[in-house]
């Protein structure tokens, strides 16, 4: 751990006079970022959090080139570290080719990332956001892979709607998602007694609309998606019949200030089969967040979230079955590249992102946190 | 301490010049762009990557300025944005393989250079900057 912390100041002190690279027409951006956790009690996503973790590293690097005035291919690779989750394997986060026939419609194909409510296909850039975590209950970050990107297409575009009307932003896809056997529903699995030889997968389509309104920095919109997963593994199968996720959500930013809401429901049953052994695991995810910040300076913003997650199908009164957060962030950008953060969590419920495998002596109900990053992007 | 008064006065003269100078942003643009002027809304989508055409239908190339006072003020008063949202707007796009980078230059020189040279292209520069090679176009409402 300590070579990988140090891997990572080298790696931003010998590129603080880089700026992202343009050869012949090729861009190459990356980024790397260092997290550390500290929680009151509990071990948090897969980290000994309880004791102070660093194993908290994510760094990605992209390549694109505008072959022509309508077409663009690209490709980012991707590596993390989380707890016991990612590792040294670099991951194709996406890899696409992108042709805009015109402003209101273009194509994309390849491995893709899927539009679903307001930050999903960027959930991974930690240095657009002023959030260390975003809101767990919708974009829970030991499960990133199971939304974030699909084998597939993409149609896309806008649709003017006169100088009063404001634009709509559509998008529709369809492909295959295949889940990150370095996750967190594969090891969650694993404690069920589950291994998969080859990761689940399963067919996914859906979309998303938005409008933005003519009130400048006004947007609402809706997304959904259809999914359906199953996997074999040596000792049984994991099967999840196809699903519907809505997730209809707004934000607006005006100036200085910034904030945004979304719901999502998602009604994931799924079945394990271990042996003989049928196995129900009832889900209908109830999950929401609002979120407000305030930009102090140009280098200085702070704000707050609340993030509510409940599974109905289950009794919602034990703190297993729920996730309540409240969350306090600041953020400072010492200069165009470097920017640092720092964020309070008053955890209430254990519905997300705790494995039994590092929680062996059982949770507390409730748990504080403090987690801060470093980040490095050009 | 006259040396002194002179050091203060001739720096408050040069930022007063620079802001001055700040103000002054010309949008340039390739000869072959046929439009003579441009809407605010166009701009703005051009240059965040919304809209990838002129209003007749031409390919629109945007060039930026890799930082200082011109360029601040192109984002502020044509684009509505701070360097830091402005960029922020971007990696998003970059990291998302939803877009590419506009060209960033070092220098006005270097924008006039790349607008002069490249058919489509767009940007910005200070009304000093010679503006023979290029043409100008008039923002709207």
């Amino acid at each position: 751990m300590p070579r990988r912390l140090a891997l990572f100041l080298l790696v931003c002190l010998c590129t603080s006079t880089l700026f992202a690279q343009d050869l012949s027409g090729i861009q190459i951006h990356g980024f790397a970022t260092q997290g550390f956790l500290l929680s009151s009690h509990n071990n948090y996503l897969s980290m000994q959090s309880s004791s102070g973790s660093l194993q908290w590293t994510d760094g990605a690097v992209s390549f694109t080139d505008s072959l022509t005035s309508n077409l663009r291919v690209g490709i980012q690779l991707h590596m993390y570290q989380l707890g016991q989750l990612g590792g040294p394997n670099v991951q194709v986060d996406w890899a696409s080719g992108d042709y805009k026939v015109n402003d209101y419609l273009g194509f994309r194909a390849g491995k893709v990332k899927t539009a679903l409510g307001l930050f999903n296909d960027s959930q991974d850039v930690d240095a657009i956001f002023l959030w260390i975590l975003l809101p767990q209950s919708v974009y829970p970050a030991d499960n990133k892979s199971v939304l974030l990107a699909h084998l597939g297409g993409e149609v896309y575009g806008e649709l003017p709607l006169g100088p009063r009307g404001g634009k709509l932003f559509y998008s529709g896809f369809a492909g295959e998602r295949i889940l990150d056997r370095n996750e967190g529903y594969v090891q969650q699995l694993a404690e069920d007694g589950l291994t998969f030889a080859t990761p689940p997968e399963g067919k996914t389509y859906g979309g998303d609309l938005h409008w933005q309104a003519p009130l400048r920095g006004l947007t609402m919109g809706a997304s959904a998606a259809v999914q359906a997963l199953s996997g074999i593994a040596s000792v049984g199968t994991l099967q999840i019949p196809s699903l519907l996720v809505t997730s209809p959500y707004a934000q607006f930013e005006r100036r200085k200030f910034y904030v945004a809401g979304e719901y999502r429901r998602t009604p994931a049953s799924a079945i394990l089969t271990i042996g003989p052994e049928v196995i129900l695991l009832p889900e209908d995810q109830r999950s929401w967040y609002v979120m407000g910040s305030y930009r102090f300076t140009e280098r200085f913003q702070a704000g707050s979230y609340y993030s509510h997650y409940v599974n109905k199908a289950l009794d919602t009164a034990l703190p297993a079955n729920y996730s309540k957060d409240w969350v306090l962030s600041a953020r400072y950008d010492f200069n165009s590249y470097f920017y640092g953060k720092v964020e309070g969590h008053f955890l209430h419920g254990t519905g997300l992102g705790y494995y039994e495998s590092i929680n062996q002596n059982g949770l507390k109900p409730n748990s504080n946190m403090l987690a801060a990053k470093i980040g490095f992007t050009f | 301490m006259r040396k002194t008064r002179c050091l203060i006065l001739l720096l408050g003269l040069m930022s007063v010049w620079s802001a001055a100078r700040a103000q002054d942003v010309v949008l340039v643009a390739n000869k072959s762009v046929q439009i003579s002027a441009i809407s605010a809304t166009d701009l703005r989508a051009i240059f965040l990557g919304a809209k990838t055409r002129f209003a007749d239908g031409s390919h629109a190339l945007p060039v930026l300025l890799k930082g200082g006072p011109v360029h601040e003020v192109f984002l502020a008063n044509y684009l509505g944005e701070s360097p830091q949202e402005f960029r922020t707007r971007w990696q998003k796009a970059v990291f998302t393989g939803q877009g590419a980078m506009p060209k960033t230059c070092d220098s006005e020189a270097a924008v006039i250079e790349y607008v002069a040279a490249t058919p489509g292209a767009i940007g910005y520069v200070s009304r000093i900057s010679p503006q023979d090679k290029v043409k100008t176009l008039v923002p709207h409402n």
